[in-house]
Parts: structure tokens; C-alpha cells; sequence
């Protein structure tokens, strides 16, 4: 399992995937911190620019937009790995002498998802670090708990990168990719339709968002990310204005569907290690 | 219990039994599509039977431990592509457990039987087909394996590749190595198999050494003549007579009957150049059965 680990890790450096996704990384960053420069040239009326405080308010409301951003990268590179590393390496018959070695088939998912695992958490660390640093650096605002976005984001790539290896024990590439792409882009609006359940009071649609975040807790660790990144002036102005749009949380999920999401990784893992096991190759 | 395998509707494989004894290169021959892979990957474990059982080495098919002492070459064999050889092997010795010590000199030698010590560190995307069937065979070589499950081995070589593949196999049998190769090139499994079984339509309909497949060798080509006599007269009573090419061909007869049918045709006041006997080779007797509907 470690050997498969470690060859995935090695693989993702020396195919240059990694310095492709930093390099690209760096750019969007670079882009965003060029972006934000410009919120200081913004002028109210006759002429005033804006304080400190406004572009630091500005900037708050634009972060969880680049968040989004990088939820999507993640979500996408996570599918991307995930489908490449088994259903791939099946059809390409790579994996036919390693799965004849004496390594239960199990070993192999698990190896994977460890290793792709561990440089989605990686990539979710740096490029979400340095995108917080030079927004700092540019506009004087920090989001209050950066670091827990982080881990809800490395969070959300784990959930789809879980997903997308248990599809991929049993379809090909090309499906396991849509698969797993839909799952993520229903979970997202099915979680944009449930934000109006609070403010209109509607249980049908709270169900609705707690039953699709149960299935696949991508949006709730979406939500999490989001709400830590959100001032607490925001969520209260946005409180008072009604429903806060696609891109604001008001209230984060609750702590219980956290730690279902550690269930849900758990469980759907040992459905890929099942699957993947009793399939023939 | 013989073996079977089916995808739905589909038949690949049905009533497949076989012994292979050990030590010794089993030669299984098929047509495309006649279930060679399939039962090749349900021996290692890779396709589970849909009924049956069978034991490799001794223990039932699939068993993990089992899997340490049997090399395979896949019949698509393909190994990432940016790896060096050299680190391909590392690859799987890893799998397979090999201690640290034991790793670099085993790697080495799998690199020597095949040919690639001097590309050893060239990334595996550098080499021809036929380097990474090499290569290929290199992976099953490691680990000093006890069986050797060769899926179309020499599909990529070259005559000289093939030679040396024969040479190989030759080398696992004197040390013992059970082989058990897959394939549709017939020269190559007549020259080097001890036993063959023939599979068609997921059956084995086959088997047993090249002589024993062969069966008995019936019938005699000679090259006689004789004034104002019919040979074919004379020739009746041994088997069915016909001509080709200018030649008598005589048909369902011993080949032990050849003095007995020389003096019938001296005898006959026939001048006799040459009697051959009629020899099928194992392609011949591969057609005549994999090709019979």
C-alpha cells in the first residue's frame, strides 16, 4: 500500500504534473493579487477613494469567490487524479503485472487514494496559503480562520477524490470523469436552492439540502470553507438583507455533518476497496 | 473442477481443465478470441471464474502468497512510461518483498537475461515495443519465480528476439521453472513446449506432448513408375489412393507398412524413386481442429 503510495506521489512529480499545477497556481494567484491591487483605484463619489476599512471590506466580499475558485480546481484535479490513476491505468493495462503481484486488489485503491490524497492536501496548503498571503499583502484584509478553510477545501478534494475512485473501480475513465462532475455540480446547486430554505422558512427545501449533503458532503465542506472565511459583520449584514446568494453562508453546517463526512470517506473507501476487489481486470 | 468464465451471455471460457506438470513449458494454443487471456488471468487471480476451482503451486487460484513465486507478462503489456527500466524492476521487487540486499543483484540479473543492462536507466518512453516486451519478461523473471505465466511473449520480437526468448525458456526449464506460455505462434510453441493443449471456444479440445497431438502419422507420398501397370491397383489394398503434383499419395496407412509397400511395388515391376512419409506439422493439426466447426 505504501509502495503504491509513494509511486503515486513519485509519478504525479516526475510526469511534471506538480510544477504544472504550482506553476498554474502561481499565475491564478498572481492574477488575483493583480485583481485586488485594483479595489484601491476604486473612487466613491466626487473623487474620494476608498479607506483601509472599505477595501478590506471589498476584499471580504470577493474571497469567497476566489475560495470558490479553488474549490473547483481542487474538485477537478481530485476527479482528474482519481480517474487517470485506476481507470486508466486498467484500460492502459498498467496495473495488469502490478495487480498480479502478491497485493490484495484493495492495496491499490487505498495506496492511490493515499497518495493523491496527500498532494491534493499539499496543493490545497500552498496555493491556498500563498493566495491569503498576497491578499494580505495587497489589500490589508484576513479572512478569520484561513487555515480551517484550508482544511475544509483539502476536505472537499478527499470527499470527490473518494468518490471518483469508487466509481472508477467499475467504469472507464470517460464515465467515471462525468459521474463524478455531475455529483459535484448537483451537490453545488442543489446546496445554492436548499440556502433558501432558512430564509423562507421552508423545511422541504432544508431536507432537500441535508439529504444531498449527506449523499455527497462536497457542499457542506464548500459551506464550511466558505463561513470560515466570512467576517462576522459580513454574515450579520447579509443576515439582516435576506438570502445571501450563491457564494455566503450564514450559518455553517452543523458539527454532526462533519463528522459524517469522515463517515462518508471511510465508507465510500471501503465501497471502492470492495468493488475494485471482486472486479475482474 | 473445470473451469468457467462468462460475461453475461457471453461464453469465454467453459469446461476448462488442464494439468501442468511442474518444471516443465506448457504451450497453450487458441485462435483470437478462443480464451487464452481469460484463463491465463484467472490462473493469477486477475478474472474470478464464474465456476470452478482449480490450484496453482498448490494453493487455490488467487492466493496472495502464492502470487510471490509466479512471474506474468501480460499479453498488453505496458509499463510507465517514466520510469527507467531499471526502476521499473525496483517497482516490483518492492511488491513482491524482496529485502534490500537481495534487490539490486536480482534486478541485475533480470536486466542481463533480457537484454537491457545497457538501456537500464533510459526512461521506459525511449524504448521500442519490443524493449518493453523485454522488459515485460524481465518483471515475470524477477523475484526467481517458480512459475513463468508468458501471455504471447514474443509478439513484439524480432527473429532474433524470439530466439533468445526460446533460449530463455530453455534456461527456466533446466532450472526447474515451470512455464506456461500463451500463444498463437505455433513454430514457437513446437519448438519449445513439453505439452500443448489446444483451446477453442473457451474448451480445451487438445492436449497432451506434440506427438501425442500429432497422433498416429498415416499416409505415404511416393514417387513410382511402371510400364503398362496401374500403381493404383496395386496401392488399393494399403489405403486410399490419390494423386498430387505427380506424385501417388496414399492415404490412412501406417508408416511402418513402407518395406511392405516398397516390395508390393517391386513386385509390380515399378520403378520406385521415392517414398516419403507424409508428416503433419503442428500447424496442420492446429488448423484441422481449432478450424473444424
Amino acid at each position: 500500500m505504501i509502495t503504491i503510495a509513494w509511486m503515486t506521489v513519485r509519478e504525479m512529480v516526475r510526469r511534471r504534473f506538480a510544477i504544472a499545477a504550482l506553476l498554474g497556481t502561481l499565475a491564478l494567484v498572481a492574477l488575483t493579487g493583480w485583481g485586488l491591487q485594483h479595489i484601491h483605484t476604486i473612487h466613491k463619489q466626487h473623487g474620494v477613494a476608498l479607506s483601509p476599512l472599505e477595501v478590506r471590506a471589498v476584499t471580504a466580499a470577493l474571497v469567497p469567490l476566489i475560495a470558490y475558485l479553488f474549490s473547483f480546481i481542487l474538485a477537478f484535479a481530485a476527479i482528474v487524479l482519481g480517474a487517470t490513476m485506476l481507470s486508466a491505468e486498467i484500460e492502459s493495462g498498467v496495473l495488469l503485472p502490478v495487480l498480479a503481484r502478491p497485493i490484495s486488489h484493495g492495496a491499490v485503491v487505498v495506496g492511490k487514494a493515499l497518495g493523491l490524497g496527500a498532494l491534493l492536501c499539499a496543493y490545497a496548503a500552498i496555493s491556498g496559503g500563498l493566495e491569503f498571503a498576497v491578499i494580505d499583502a495587497v489589500t490589508g484584509y484576513q479572512p478569520p480562520h484561513p487555515i480551517a478553510a484550508i482544511a475544509a477545501l483539502a476536505a472537499l478534494a478527499i470527499v470527490m477524490l473518494c468518490l471518483t475512485l469508487a466509481v472508477a473501480s467499475r467504469l472507464q475513465t470517460v464515465a467515471t470523469s462525468i459521474v463524478a462532475v455531475v455529483g459535484f455540480g448537483v451537490s453545488w446547486i442543489v446546496g445554492i436552492v436548499a440556502s433558501f430554505g432558512p430564509v423562507y422558512h421552508n423545511e422541504t427545501l432544508l431536507r432537500i439540502g441535508v439529504i444531498s449533503q449527506l449523499l455527497l458532503p462536497s457542499d457542506a465542506l464548500w459551506r464550511v470553507a466558505v463561513y470560515q472565511l466570512q467576517p462576522v459583520v459580513l454574515v450579520a449584514q447579509f443576515g439582516l438583507s435576506g438570502w445571501p446568494g450563491p457564494f455566503f453562508v450564514l450559518s455553517p453546517p452543523p458539527p454532526a455533518m462533519l463528522a459524517w463526512s469522515v463517515v462518508w470517506v471511510v465508507a465510500v473507501t471501503a465501497i471502492a476497496v470492495r468493488s475494485f476487489a471482486t472486479r475482474d481486470v | 473442477m473445470a473451469l468457467a468464465k462468462r460475461y453475461g451471455t457471453v461464453t469465454a471460457l467453459s469446461d476448462l481443465t488442464l494439468r501442468v506438470e511442474r518444471g516443465s513449458i506448457f504451450g497453450f494454443l487458441g485462435a483470437n478470441g478462443a480464451g487464452k487471456t481469460t484463463a491465463v488471468k484467472m490462473l493469477l487471480g486477475l478474472v474470478r471464474p464464474t465456476s470452478g476451482t482449480a490450484h496453482v503451486l498448490g494453493a487455490p487460484i488467487g492466493d496472495r502468497e502464492t502470487r510471490r513465486r509466479i512471474g506474468y507478462l501480460p499479453e498488453l503489456f505496458r509499463y510507465p512510461e517514466w520510469l527507467s527500466a531499471r526502476e521499473v524492476l525496483a517497482f516490483h521487487a518492492s511488491l513482491l518483498g524482496t529485502n534490500a540486499a537481495q534487490r539490486t543483484p536480482d534486478i541485475a540479473r533480470a536486466l542481463t537475461a533480457v537484454g537491457l543492462s545497457e538501456r537500464a536507466d533510459d526512461r521506459v518512453a525511449t524504448y521500442s515495443k519490443g524493449m518493453q516486451q523485454r522488459l515485460g519478461l524481465g518483471v515475470a523473471l524477477l523475484g526467481n519465480p517458480a512459475l513463468v505465466v508468458l501471455d504471447e511473449p514474443t509478439s513484439a520480437l524480432d527473429p532474433l528476439g524470439r530466439y533468445d526468448v526460446r533460449a530463455l525458456l530453455a534456461g527456466l526449464r533446466e532450472r526447474g521453472t515451470t512455464v506456461f506460455l500463451n500463444s498463437h505462434l505455433l513454430t514457437e510453441v513446437e519448438l519449445v513446449c513439453d505439452r500443448i493443449a489446444i483451446v477453442k471456444s473457451g474448451r480445451v479440445i487438445s492436449s497432451g506432448t506434440r506427438e501425442e497431438i500429432l497422433g498416429e502419422q498415416r499416409g505415404l507420398r511416393i514417387r513410382a513408375r511402371a510400364d503398362g501397370v496401374s500403381l493404383h491397383a496395386t496401392l488399393a489394398s494399403f489405403g486410399d489412393v490419390t494423386e498430387s503434383n505427380g506424385a501417388i499419395v496414399l492415404r490412412d496407412v501406417a508408416h511402418e507398412r513402407t518395406p511392405e509397400i516398397v516390395a508390393a511395388l517391386v513386385t509390380a515391376r515399378a520403378r520406385v524413386y521415392a517414398v516419403e512419409p507424409i508428416v503433419q506439422t503442428l500447424e496442420e493439426r492446429f488448423i484441422e481442429l481449432a478450424g473444424s466447426p
